[in-house]
C-alpha cells in the first residue's frame, strides 16, 4: 500500500504541492485528474524522487518504508515505477542494453542474482509479445526516432520488465491516437494484480475508459479537492475544472 | 622488425635552443639532399624556438613550457609492429635508397601552413629524426588485416619518429597506432600520407601516455581523386598533447573523414588543430570531435576548412561537442571557414555543456545507480563518434577504452 500524508513540495521556492494525502491499497487503480498547473506532474516526480523538487513537509511510504529517505534508484528497487509523460531519448544506448542494465541493477539492489543473457532474452520476449514491440525496435537506441506511441509502449515494457509494486503513469495518453492508446492500456491492464497498485495521472477522462480506476481524485492548485468513484471522471468531463479551481482558491 | 634501439644520450634537449647539441644527426652518412633538408629545418627551428602561447595557433598549448622543465635527451623512437609485412620497411636503413615519393616527402613540407607557427614542431622532427617506417601499400592491394603499430615513449627521452605512408591506386588498408609509455618523455612525431586515386586508408590512433608525457603529432595527408582518408583519434593520455592534422584534397570526388574523442582529466591539456584544404571540386570533408573533460583539464579544438576557388560543390562539415564534468574544466574552440568558391555547402558547429538532469533522472528512476547512469550517458554522448568508426574491431576497442576510462 502506498501512503502519502500531508505532502508539501517546492521547486525553486515556489510552492507546488500544498498538503496532499492519499492512500492507494494494493490491487487498486487510482486516477488523479486536474487542470494544467495543478501539480500533477510534480506529484509524479516527487514520488519517483527527482532531486529538483524539495519536499518541505509530509511523508510518502510504500509498505511502511519511508520513500523520502531514498534515492530515485533505491525507490525503483523498492518498487516505484514512473512512466514518463515525455520518455527521454538516450542516443547510442541500445534498448536491450538499457533494459538489461536497469533490470540487473534492480535485482542487485533487491539481493537477487543478475540474469544471464539467455534468461534475460526469454523474459524480454515474453513481455514484448503483447505490446507489439519488435526486436528491431529494441536494437535501436532508447526512444531515439520513436513515434509517440512507440515511446509509450516502451515505457510500459520497462514497467513490465522491472516488476514494480506501485506504478505512476504520468499523462500516458498524451500524444497517442486511439489505436496506440488501446495497446498501451491493454499492457497496463495486463499488469493489474493483487499486490500491485497504480496511480494514473491524466488531464482527460478518455484514458479512464480503457484503464478503469477504482477511485478518482481531483487535484487543483496543489491539493486534492474531491475524491470519488469512476463516475467523478465523467462528471469532470461534462463540467470541466472551473468549479474546483474556485473551491481551491 | 624494428626492435627497440638502445637509447643514445648524445643529443641533449636544451630548452628553447632545441638543436644546439644535435649536430651528430648531420654527420651521419646521409645523402646530400637529406642533409640539406635537415639543415634548413634546423635553421628554421633555431630562429623560431619552441611554440609558446605568444603564437596565435598555440594560444592555449604551451609546448615550450612543458618541455622546458624536463631534462630530456634524444633517443630514437621505440616502434614495434605486430607482424612483418613486406611493404612496411624501416626508415633508418633505407635512407640512402628511398623511393622517389618518400624522397619528395622528406624534402617538402605541406604548403599553406604558417611557416613558423605551424611548422616548428615539424621542423624539429625533420632536423632530428633517425627512425620511423616506410609503408608503401601496393596499388590494387586489399588487406583486411590492419597494420598494428605500437609507439612507446621512453623515460627521460624525446623521440622524433617519422612515418611515410603511400596508399597506391585502388588500394584498401588500415593502420592502427597505439601510443603509450612510462615516465617523463616527449613524443614529437611527423606522419606524411599520400592517398592515391580511389584508394581508401583508414587510420586509427589511440594515445594513452602517462600524465608526465608530452605528445605532439603532425600529420599531413594528400588525397587524390576518388580517394578516402578516414582518421579516428582517441586522446586519453599525456599532460599536454597536440594533434595537428593538415589535409590537402587535390583530386575531385575525394573524401576526408576526421573523427576524434578526447577524454581528459587532472590537469591534462588536449589540443586538436586541423586544417583542411579543398583544392578540387566535388569533395567532402567531415570533422566530428567529442570531448569529455574532468577536473582541471583543458581542451582545445581549432579547425579550419579552406575552400579554394576551384573547389566548387565542396561539402565541408565541422563539429566539436564537449561535455564538462567539473566546474574547473575548460574548452576552447575556434572554428574557421575560409571559402573562395561560390557553390559550396560548408558549416561548423560547437556545443559545450554539462550532463543534463532529465536523462540522468530517467535512468536512475529505472534503478540504475547514479555513477552508472552518468557513465552510460557519457558513453551515449561519445556513441555518436564511436559509431562512425568503420572498422568493427577498432570500434569495439574504442568503446572499451571509453568504459575503462570512465571506471578509472
Amino acid at each position: 500500500m502506498l501512503k502519502i500524508n500531508n505532502l508539501h513540495a517546492n521547486i525553486d521556492d515556489t510552492k507546488i504541492l500544498k498538503g496532499i494525502s492519499l492512500e492507494i491499497p494494493d490491487g487498486e487503480v487510482h486516477a488523479i485528474m486536474g487542470p494544467n498547473g495543478s501539480g500533477k506532474s510534480t506529484l509524479s516526480y516527487v514520488l519517483a524522487g527527482r532531486e529538483d523538487y524539495e519536499v518541505t513537509e509530509g511523508s510518502i511510504a510504500l509498505d511502511g518504508i519511508d520513500m523520502l529517505e531514498l534515492s530515485p534508484e533505491e525507490r525503483a528497487a523498492a518498487g516505484i515505477f514512473l512512466a514518463f509523460q515525455y520518455p527521454v531519448e538516450i542516443p547510442g544506448v541500445q534498448g536491450t542494453t538499457f533494459l538489461k542494465t536497469a533490470l540487473n541493477a534492480i535485482r542487485k539492489q533487491r539481493g537477487e542474482s543478475e540474469l544471464d543473457a539467455l534468461d534475460f532474452l526469454k523474459l524480454m520476449k515474453q513481455k514484448t509479445k503483447n505490446l507489439g514491440i519488435s526486436d528491431e525496435m529494441l536494437k535501436r537506441a532508447v526512444n531515439v526516432g520513436f513515434s509517440g506511441g512507440e515511446k509509450k509502449r516502451n515505457e510500459v515494457l520497462q514497467m513490465a520488465m522491472l516488476d514494480p509494486k506501485f506504478c505512476v503513469l504520468d499523462e500516458t495518453d498524451s500524444g497517442l491516437d486511439i489505436d496506440a492508446l488501446k495497446i498501451v492500456a491493454d499492457g497496463v491492464n495486463a499488469m493489474r494484480a493483487e499486490n500491485r497498485s497504480f496511480l494514473v495521472i491524466t488531464h482527460y477522462q478518455r484514458l479512464l475508459d480503457y484503464i478503469k480506476p477504482d477511485k478518482v481524485h481531483v487535484l487543483a492548485k496543489g491539493r486534492i479537492v474531491k475524491s470519488g468513484g469512476p463516475e467523478l471522471a465523467h462528471e469532470l468531463e461534462e463540467k470541466g475544472y472551473a468549479e474546483f479551481l474556485q473551491e481551491a482558491a | 622488425m624494428a626492435q627497440p634501439t638502445p637509447i643514445k644520450k648524445d643529443h641533449k634537449l636544451d630548452d628553447y635552443n632545441i638543436a644546439t647539441n644535435c649536430n651528430s644527426s648531420f654527420n651521419a652518412a646521409l645523402p646530400e639532399w637529406l642533409k640539406s633538408a635537415r639543415l634548413n629545418a634546423y635553421t628554421d627551428v633555431q630562429q623560431s624556438g619552441l611554440p609558446t602561447p605568444k603564437w596565435e595557433r598555440f594560444k592555449y598549448t604551451n609546448v615550450a613550457q612543458s618541455i622546458k622543465n624536463k631534462n630530456l635527451s634524444y633517443a630514437p623512437a621505440d616502434i614495434s609492429t605486430e607482424r612483418d609485412l613486406n611493404f612496411v620497411t624501416d626508415l633508418t636503413s633505407n635512407l640512402n635508397a628511398l623511393p622517389d615519393w618518400a624522397k619528395s616527402f622528406l624534402s617538402s613540407a605541406p604548403a599553406g601552413q604558417e611557416k613558423y607557427q605551424d611548422m616548428a614542431l615539424w621542423d624539429i622532427n625533420s632536423a632530428l629524426f633517425e627512425n620511423g617506417l616506410i609503408v608503401n601499400i601496393l596499388a590494387h592491394s586489399d588487406q583486411d588485416k590492419p597494420l598494428n603499430l605500437t609507439i612507446k615513449g621512453r623515460n627521460g627521452c624525446h623521440t622524433q619518429p617519422r612515418f611515410l605512408i603511400n596508399a597506391g591506386e585502388n588500394s584498401h588498408f588500415t593502420i592502427n597506432e597505439t601510443h603509450e609509455g612510462e615516465g617523463d618523455f616527449w613524443h614529437n612525431g611527423v606522419t606524411q600520407i599520400h592517398v592515391g586515386k580511389n584508394a581508401t586508408l583508414r587510420h586509427y590512433r589511440f594515445q594513452s601516455n602517462p600524465d608526465n608525457a608530452v605528445h605532439t603529432q603532425n600529420t599531413a595527408v594528400t588525397i587524390e581523386e576518388g580517394g578516402t582518408y578516414e582518421c579516428f583519434t582517441m586522446t586519453m593520455g599525456s599532460g599536454l598533447s597536440r594533434n595537428q592534422i593538415h589535409v590537402s584534397i587535390i583530386g575531385s570526388h575525394a573524401e576526408c573523414i576526421l573523427n576524434g574523442i578526447n577524454l581528459l582529466k587532472h590537469e591534462q591539456i588536449g589540443d586538436t588543430t586541423i586544417t583542411i584544404e579543398h583544392k578540387a571540386p566535388n569533395c567532402t570533408s567531415h570533422q566530428n570531435y567529442r570531448s569529455v573533460l574532468n577536473d582541471q583539464s583543458n581542451g582545445i579544438f581549432q579547425g579550419k576548412v579552406h575552400v579554394h576557388q576551384i573547389a566548387q560543390k565542396t561539402d565541408g562539415y565541422q563539429k566539436s561537442d564537449t561535455l564538462l564534468l567539473s566546474d574547473t574544466a575548460q574548452m576552447n574552440t575556434k572554428p574557421e571557414l575560409e571559402i573562395y568558391a561560390d557553390d559550396v555547402k560548408c558549416s561548423h558547429g560547437t556545443t559545450t555543456g554539462k550532463l543534463e538532469d532529465t536523462p540522468l533522472f530517467y535512468l536512475r528512476s529505472r534503478g540504475i545507480p547514479e555513477d552508472e547512469a552518468r557513465a552510460l550517458l557519457i558513453q551515449s554522448f561519445l556513441g555518436d563518434i564511436t559509431e562512425r568508426i568503420s572498422d568493427e574491431h577498432i570500434r569495439e576497442m574504442a568503446i572499451n577504452q571509453v568504459i575503462s576510462w570512465l571506471k578509472a
